[in-house]
């Protein structure tokens, strides 16, 4: 489904961006894939991934908190790649907390790392894809943003900015040719909920339809089909992978 | 190619119009030089010059005239 594509993914080193390179590789595409720094076990995920699927698969190595590091990676980075047909914007951080409790400093690293970070990659990979005319900008958000939830004030917010940038996006870039969407996931089994209470988690798995915690490969499958040309007529929208929540 | 010549394909590409036209453009001056058009313009100066052009030189690129002094910031001579 993705074959001669090339997609940009952050946070690819576990979790949902992990799942989300496998499902593009086994569909085809080249990947650059994006995580905070380089480790033998990410290092050596890429390569067998690579040689699995018969795909290019190249680390980027910046983090998320710091623009001009990212814009010295991205700058380095279209010398030798001009072309970017797919940008998912995964990287995230997740700390809950109620309001009354919650630190500016925590608020502030949130809105940098899930927010201001992906706005600035979708700048950057956006002006790419206006001279090709064509792109799919995917970003994952939550259904935090949608529903709101006790703890994730904070979270959901930056969840619910990136709903509100994708939209835009699609109205403003849609004339070339370039789509955004958004996944707004469930409580996925991610390493983001090892810090979730067990009697929150219990909860959350009451109210699934599916009865089950979503998993990573879930959110992948839709991310897939956003990145494709199966939903060239798809964009500005907010998909929820949760399993139906009562 | 020359810049000169670079920079005046780059609005004709983008707006479809011609030569004589594109050197005395201004924004908004024609239909297809709106908000969504300049992208367009931005897309093709930077694939043009093999740049990355900052958002507020996006924003305070207002006609041919100015563009080309934006652009000396970029190391590119006219």
């Amino acid at each position: 489904m993705l074959k001669g594509k090339t997609a940009f993914i952050t946070g690819t080193n576990r979790g949902i961006g992990k799942a989300i390179v496998e499902e593009f590789a086994k569909n085809g595409a080249n990947i650059i894939a994006h995580a905070r720094k380089e480790t033998p076990e990410f290092v050596a995920f890429l390569k067998e991934t690579a040689e699995k699927y018969g795909v290019d698969i190249r680390p980027a190595y910046f983090d998320m908190a710091n623009y001009e590091n990212i814009k010295l990676e991205f700058q380095a980075l279209i010398k030798t790649q001009k072309i970017i047909h797919i940008l998912v914007n995964n990287a995230g951080i997740f700390k809950e907390s109620l309001v009354q409790m919650t630190l500016m400093d925590d608020v502030q690293k949130m809105f940098n790392i899930n927010f201001l970070a992906p706005f600035y990659l979708m700048q950057l990979v956006s002006k790419l894809m206006v001279r090709q005319k064509e792109g799919s900008i995917i970003n994952i958000s939550s259904i935090s943003a949608l529903e709101g939830m006790e703890g994730q004030s904070v979270y959901g917010a930056t969840k619910a900015a990136l709903i509100t940038v994708t939209k835009s996006l699609a109205k403003e870039l849609g004339s070339f040719g370039i789509r955004a969407n958004c996944i707004a996931p469930g409580v996925t089994e991610t390493s983001l909920i090892r810090n979730m209470k067990p009697e929150v988690l219990c909860a959350e798995k009451s109210k699934v339809c599916l009865k089950r915690l979503g998993m990573p490969e879930d959110v992948a499958k839709v991310a897939l089909f956003l990145a494709s040309d199966e939903s060239e007529y798809v964009t500005g929208q907010v998909i929820r992978v949760d399993g139906g929540r009562n | 190619m020359t810049n000169e010549e670079k920079y005046i394909n780059a609005f004709v590409q983008a707006f479809e119009i011609d030569t004589d036209k594109a050197k005395t453009l201004e924004f908004q001056a024609i239909p297809a030089w709106d908000s969504v058009g300049h992208m367009g313009l931005i897309a093709q100066l930077e694939e043009a010059f093999d740049i990355m052009m900052e958002p507020d030189d996006i924003v305070d690129l207002s006609s041919f005239e100015k563009g080309k002094e934006i652009l000396k910031k970029y190391n590119v001579e006219f």
